[in-house]
């Protein structure tokens, strides 16, 4: 299975941290996003005409929708993180992914307006970010009282994995976190999932690291 | 909010949204504070500001009775004194090398973070569980107007439903906004309390509303 990525990309690191965490083993192709703007180059304009990555191939399955590719990697290696099939959890597995395309909209283009200077009007991008963030929160909130620490189950899914990214890296954004206190807590339940990976920026739980007690002068 | 002639009482979190072995921001007005617990369950609030270069420690985490910057591991004990810096393993830090620390008082699931001195203990909630906290762009007034009533020294009461009152507790925070603690009777059903979750935020947005257009007080 190939992985056309970008370290940077939020959206390419959904696919390696479902692929992480279900043990599945990617076929990493780099792609210069920046500066080179590969992925609007004839090459990946072929597989994908709307020219953004990831894009995921196997075999003839060409997927260029992260959400899919997570269903995709669930199905095939863990379908547990699909949901249990009940009703109701699987409409709101479907409700949390199509919301994280407002999530990526949102905070994602405030965060490249901040770190590439693409264009943009930075104060509705950030306005509409935290109005998503508060979304999330209320349904975080409203989870937890219905004794889930998920957002559409007691155990993560596709669908927090979805939209974790973006939110972690609000802050790139200029969209602060400190107002959030589930998702506070959302974000260090997954932090803390075994196997879980990092990307710059988004970090395992420090209190999980070993104790640096021996490091050498000069930090 | 509570003022007395020393000091006051600020309430910055809810118990439940602080567990053990984690960090938090949390503003009053004396300013920004990293407000923690330590794995053993005990609450501090520090200065937000590592005194070795100034990251903010709220973006730290807790290890053990520790808090720890996450720039250079530095690490401070609840009394505010440095205990650790990573890079010199020998070295026992200076008395000097410390954190200003403010108290802190937790009752009926809330964390209270002290102004000044005050005298008195924060005021006891009882019969009430504190059920979210959320941030408003707005100030205390707009929200007040929203909600058609006036914060006393234990919030405001307001009708969600014909059968439902919950408790709102106000604390201005920075560029007038409003932290807000929902409280209701401890002995609401689950669909009471995601319908005072709703009711909270469509408060939220008609103070919002008023804010913007400039009506609010
Ligand atoms: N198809 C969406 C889009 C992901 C997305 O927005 N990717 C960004 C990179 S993080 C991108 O390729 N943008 C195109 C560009 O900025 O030129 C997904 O897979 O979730
Ligand atoms: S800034 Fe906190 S340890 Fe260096």
């Amino acid at each position: 299975m190939k992985l056309y990525d970008y370290i940077l990309s939020p959206s390419c690191y959904k696919v390696r941290l479902m692929a992480a965490l279900t043990c599945v083993k990617l076929d990493i192709r780099p792609v210069d996003f920046h500066p080179g703007a590969e992925h609007r180059g004839p090459e990946l304009m072929a597989l994908n005409p709307a020219g953004s990555i990831p894009i995921l191939e196997d075999a003839d399955l060409i997927l260029t929708e992260s959400s899919a590719m997570l269903v995709y990697l669930a199905a095939r290696a863990a379908p547990e993180w699909l949901g249990s099939g009940a009703a109701e959890e699987t409409a709101r597995v479907q409700q949390w992914l199509s919301f994280s395309n407002r999530l990526t909209a949102s905070l994602g283009g405030a965060r490249l307006h901040e770190m590439l200077l693409r264009p943009g009007d930075i104060t509705a991008l950030q306005a509409q970010g935290i109005a998503a963030l508060r979304e999330l929160e209320a349904g975080l909130v409203e989870q937890g009282l219905r004794g889930m620490r998920f957002l559409a189950s007691d155990r993560p899914t596709v669908a927090d994995i979805a939209c974790f990214p973006y939110v972690a890296l609000a802050p790139d954004g200029g969209v602060s976190l400190a107002p959030y206190p589930a998702i506070r807590l959302w974000s260090r339940a997954l932090r803390s999932l075994e196997n879980f990976i990092e990307m710059p920026g988004i970090h395992r739980l420090h209190e999980l690291k070993p104790d640096p007690h021996i490091e050498p002068d000069g930090a | 909010m509570l003022p007395d002639t020393t000091g006051s009482w600020t309430p910055v979190a809810l118990s439940a949204d602080l567990p053990a072995g984690t960090v938090m921001p949390a503003w009053t007005p004396a300013g920004s504070n990293a407000l923690w617990r330590s794995d053993s369950g005990r609450t501090a609030a520090s200065a937000d500001r590592c005194p070795h270069r100034g990251m903010r420690l709220s973006h730290g985490f807790v290890r053990g009775e520790a808090l720890s910057c996450i720039y250079h591991g530095w690490s401070y004990a609840r009394a505010g004194n440095c205990l650790r810096i990573p890079a010199h393993p020998g070295l026992a830090p200076p008395e000097t090398i410390r954190v200003a620390t403010q108290r802190v008082e937790e009752s009926d699931g809330l964390i209270w973070v002290a102004v000044g001195e005050p005298a008195a203990a924060p005021p006891r909630l009882e019969g009430l569980v504190p059920l979210r906290s959320l941030t408003a762009h707005a100030s205390v007034a707009a929200l007040e107007t929203a909600a058609g009533a006036t914060a006393g020294p234990e919030g405001i009461v307001w009708k969600v439903q014909a059968s439902q009152t919950i408790r709102l507790l106000l604390a201005a925070q920075e560029d007038d906004q409003t932290l807000i603690h929902v409280l209701l009777r401890d002995n609401s059903s689950p669909a009471q309390r995601i319908a005072a979750s709703r009711a909270a935020e469509t408060l939220r947005r008609a103070a919002e509303a008023l804010q913007a257009k400039g009506i609010a007080p």
